[in-house]
């Protein structure tokens, strides 16, 4: 197409276009053994530019004003047309991204993706992992729910337990002794705009770390070597891969168009999977509801909390896993990846994801 | 095989067009909720009318109030007659003030002149003012 040509001719001329795509995508290839669980990046770009967008929308109609928090939010869902729709979307997607993050992570360590030299990429990971159960966390709070305000006492009260400061701590994040006005204010602001920045920032940084090391191949098949940089930094290359576009470009549609079809299955069909009857009645600050739960990514660390006799061993056992976590490309420094080759992490693998997962089950019927 | 007579340009050409379509009819219904949630909606208010003591608006003088989402104006002309306007300039959208003086409106951005009822009197607005029904019941002024 000639108008095509002519756009291109253009553009290259003043920027270089043609070289820039060539080395970014149909010369940039990738491992010929790359599998699906690959593509969980590029899900959670697009779920998070998702979030993005249906937040600004949301935000059109919302009053971060306690006295008209939740009827702005009963407004948005039951007068503004497609309200209903853009809200659910923010509402279940930001449960799916946790679920795309903790399959991106799990995924990660089980290919030992992290290992040298991509302890940064995998750091900046874990950041923006954090990250997002912080936008989770002050997100919950805006609707101005029963669910919303009870929740976030009892999340922000686990602070509480840090020795000597825990009090002032609570008081902080509340900026008061209970979470009221002056909660929701900053909560809004982190949400929509601290947060958000600083998520910008973390996934350009994570980006740049993957794009700058180069992709790691994955740990199976016969041929497998263990590859790192002897002495300087070297990009990995992948002589004889296949080409990020159009051939992975196509795997990565795929996947992103299975997340959201997951994702319009909620909404359309179970919205109420992520809204207990509690989001639907407004905050009352003098009458608690009976069985209060966090979120589900929060249970283990709600149950972890009631299950060690006291409250700064409980905080202990968490903060230390995921310390741990965090600086694991700093521990586990063996070149070995292959997970048949390595069972004693294969087995700590699986029993700490059915731990985790058996302590979050307790939680929600305890 | 069959396939192989058609060359790679024509398959290209009609893998574009199938993706092309398929992306444009999924934007479509991305875009579709979007411009519903934004879009003002319509027929909202349009029926209200809005009732103003009538002691508000004494002999010769003005009321500002906003009637169905704009800034509207009812003068009391003469005793007991009433007569309601768009607040708002057909030039360029400013509110108009009324002059008791001179006995008109006038629009403080270009210096349109408008007559109590809402005729054109001078200056660069291009139609009268939009007049509404008043009626008076008891001690009240309903307009609309």
């Amino acid at each position: 197409m000639a108008w095509r040509k002519k756009i291109m001719d253009w553009l290259d001329l003043r920027l270089g276009i043609r070289d820039l795509l060539e080395q970014n995508l149909t010369k940039y290839l990738l491992p010929r053994n790359i599998n699906v669980w690959y593509t969980l990046g590029a899900v959670l770009i697009t779920l998070f530019v998702l979030q993005f967008v249906t937040g600004i929308l949301l935000l059109i109609y919302y009053v971060p004003n306690p006295a008209e928090a939740f009827q702005s939010v009963s407004r948005i869902m039951n007068e503004v047309p497609f309200g209903w729709l853009i809200r659910y979307l923010h509402v279940v997607g930001s449960n799916i991204i946790v679920i795309a993050l903790l399959l991106h992570m799990l995924s990660v360590l089980f290919m030992k993706s992290y290992y040298r030299p991509r302890e940064l990429t995998w750091l900046s990971g874990f950041l923006l992992f954090n990250l997002s159960l912080g936008l989770c966390l002050t997100g919950y709070l805006l609707p101005w729910s029963q669910l919303s305000f009870w929740a976030t006492t009892v999340a922000t009260d686990a602070a509480g337990a840090i020795p000597l400061i825990g009090d002032e701590v609570v008081r902080f994040l509340r900026g008061g002794a209970m979470v009221g006005d002056v909660t929701l204010g900053r909560f809004f602001a982190l949400h929509v705009m601290g947060m958000p920045l600083l998520l910008g920032l973390l996934v350009g940084l994570h980006l740049f770390c993957v794009r700058r090391a180069g992709v790691s191949r994955p740990p199976f098949g016969a041929d497998y070597e263990t590859w790192e940089p002897q002495g300087s930094f070297r990009h990995q290359e992948h002589p004889g891969g296949i080409p990020f576009f159009p051939h992975y470009t196509t795997k990565d549609t795929a996947v992103i168009f299975f997340f959201l079809a997951a994702l319009l299955g909620v909404v359309f069909f179970a919205p109420w999977l992520f809204l207990p009857p509690d989001a639907l009645e407004p905050a009352d600050p003098f009458v608690t509801p009976a069985h209060i739960k966090p979120e589900w990514y929060f249970l283990w660390a709600y149950q972890t909390l009631k299950i060690f006799p006291n409250k700064i061993l409980g905080l202990g056992v968490q903060v230390g896993l995921m310390t741990f976590l965090a600086l694991l490309p700093f521990i586990d420094r063996g070149p070995e990846r292959r997970p048949a080759r390595r069972p004693l992490f294969v087995a700590c693998y699986v029993l700490g994801v059915l731990l985790i997962a058996g302590i979050s089950v307790w939680g929600h019927y305890s | 095989m069959e396939n192989d007579r058609i060359p790679p340009e024509r398959r290209r050409f009609f893998l574009t067009i199938m993706l092309s379509g398929i992306g444009a009819v999924l934007a479509a219904a991305a875009a579709w909720p979007v411009w519903q949630y934004l879009a003002p909606r319509k027929g909202v208010g349009e029926e209200e009318k809005v009732t103003i003591p009538r002691d508000q608006v004494p002999l010769g003088r003005t009321y500002f109030f906003t009637f169905r989402g704009h800034p509207a104006v009812v003068l009391q002309e003469k005793a007991g007659v009433f007569i309601a306007l768009t607040a708002v300039c057909t030039h360029l959208g400013c509110i108009i003030k009324w002059l008791p003086e001179k006995g008109e409106y006038e629009c403080p951005c270009h210096a349109g002149r408008f007559s109590s009822s809402g005729t054109v009197l001078g200056g660069p607005p291009p139609k009268s003012l939009e007049s509404y029904p008043v009626s008076v019941q008891d001690d009240s002024i309903v307009i609309g």
